[in-house]
């Protein structure tokens, strides 16, 4: 058992007898997940990291809703998203957000052909403009599948739905996505 | 641009590619920042009154609330936290705050019944048919968070185990559906706290002696049960057939294992 990390179950139960430092080493574990989710629905950095941090103080005096033994992260990433979703609303909505990605990184195409690699990047910006324009829900459910590499159980839980139902709003979205990158329409028009 | 829609396969790694390249933040010192803001008073709200353990309330009154509370959220973590014995609530961390409950709590968590009645719910149960211990004064039924039945049984005085100071009882035998997790059992257990590998009826146990603590068992649906040992005394756990056992009472090791091996 030696050198393992602390299991989330350990440190969760310290928080919640009010051990601000096993608290602050469940935040420099899943600050990064828990700003990439911000992120996905805030369209912006600087909102992303402030939901984020919003989202970690709410769920530490939440702890004594959560569920012993259930996983740390998906819980986590619920109250994540509500809040991002909430922060989005209050500032009004806008239609579309500002994803932006480093899409001509060198690395990663460099094994591709001059034709090949332009490919992926027209692709790449196709995908992240319809991205943009898709309701928050749908552009969450790609990220936890695509992005973040969520199980399906996990999904479930982040996203407070019965596990059966994962697969079927994944495919919903997807479906939406295809719908906006060829042309019919806004996805919440 | 594209002409073609991509197939299945294709917008897969598009978007995989896509997720890898966003301009996502970097978070550097969020740890410092959410340790800061836990620091600062809270704004309180009207309800935390009532689950705040340092406002007094009038003591029948709160014995009222916090039973219906916890009956309400008899499947909550808060509900749990009512029912822990007084005083010992207990958990080894550096900044850990061990404010007693309410005064009203009951002593032992569950309904009071009967040894058949217990039996006859759950028939798991074992007990001790050691003369020392003899029958049972009192036996409390009640469900982990995640509905898994527990029996606790109650030794309040018997010759040559001291009651203990803390609980006002010569010993206690709990039973659970469930398994020790060894994992989680050793990060939490230990400081003041001795653990040491000992043989229980073939199988495998844990002795404990030192100071009182918290240890976490999983549950038969693998859910993690938090409890509390409830006489800071010495303590033995063992698991049987799938059943969890835990003997806290203020005798030597080996007669620990000694009355283990009469549970029938």
């Amino acid at each position: 058992m030696e050198g393992r990390p602390t299991e989330d179950a350990v440190l969760v139960e310290r928080s919640r007898h009010g051990d601000h430092d096993a608290y602050a080493e469940l935040v420099t574990r899943y600050q990064a997940i828990a700003a990439r989710t911000a992120y996905v629905i805030t369209g912006t950095a600087a909102d992303a990291e402030d939901v984020a941090q919003d989202a970690f103080v709410k769920a530490f005096y939440a702890l004594d809703r959560f569920r012993a033994g259930a996983p740390f992260r998906p819980w986590l990433l619920r109250i994540v998203a509500n809040e991002a979703i909430n922060r989005r609303k209050a500032a009004g909505r806008r239609p579309t957000v500002g994803l932006s990605a480093a899409l001509d990184r060198a690395s990663g195409d460099t094994a591709l052909s001059p034709e090949a690699s332009a490919l992926a990047h027209e692709r790449r910006e196709l995908v992240l403009e319809a991205l943009r324009q898709m309701k928050e829900e749908d552009r969450l459910v790609i990220a936890y599948r695509y992005f973040f590499d969520l199980s399906e159980i996990e999904m479930a839980d982040a996203l407070g739905v019965a596990r059966g139902t994962v697969k079927s709003r994944l495919s919903r979205a997807i479906g939406r996505l295809r719908a906006v990158m060829e042309g019919e329409g806004r996805d919440d028009a | 641009m594209t002409r073609e829609p991509m197939t299945e396969h294709e917008l897969e790694a598009t978007l995989a590619d896509v997720g890898d390249r966003l301009a996502y933040p970097r978070p550097a010192a969020m740890a410092d920042a959410v340790r800061a803001r836990l620091r600062e008073p809270r704004s309180r709200r009207w309800w935390d009154a009532f689950v705040a353990p340092r406002f007094g309330l009038v003591p029948a009154l709160a014995t009222l609330v916090l039973l219906v509370v916890a009956i309400a959220l008899s499947s909550t973590s808060i509900a749990d936290r009512f029912l822990r014995l007084p005083g010992i609530d207990i958990f080894r961390a550096p900044s850990v705050s061990t404010t007693p409950g309410p005064s009203a709590t009951p002593r032992f968590p569950g309904q009071r019944v009967t040894l058949e009645q217990a039996r006859a719910q759950a028939p798991f149960l074992r007990v001790p048919t050691d003369a020392r211990l003899g029958t049972p004064d009192e036996v409390y039924l009640d469900q982990t968070q995640s509905g898994t039945q527990r029996v606790t049984l109650v030794y309040l005085s018997r010759a040559g185990v001291p009651v203990s100071p803390n609980a006002g009882v010569s010993a206690i035998v709990v039973a659970l559906r469930g398994r020790v997790d060894e994992a989680l059992f050793g990060k939490v257990a230990g400081g003041g706290t001795r653990i040491e590998d000992v043989s229980v009826n073939g199988g495998r146990g844990f002795w404990l002696d030192g100071a009182p603590h918290q240890f976490f068992y999983r549950d038969e649906t693998g859910n993690i049960v938090t409890e509390t040992l409830r006489l800071a005394g010495n303590t033995l756990l063992w698991e049987q057939d799938g059943v969890t056992f835990r003997l806290e009472a203020q005798v030597t090791r080996e007669d620990a294992i000694r009355m283990a091996a009469s549970f029938r």
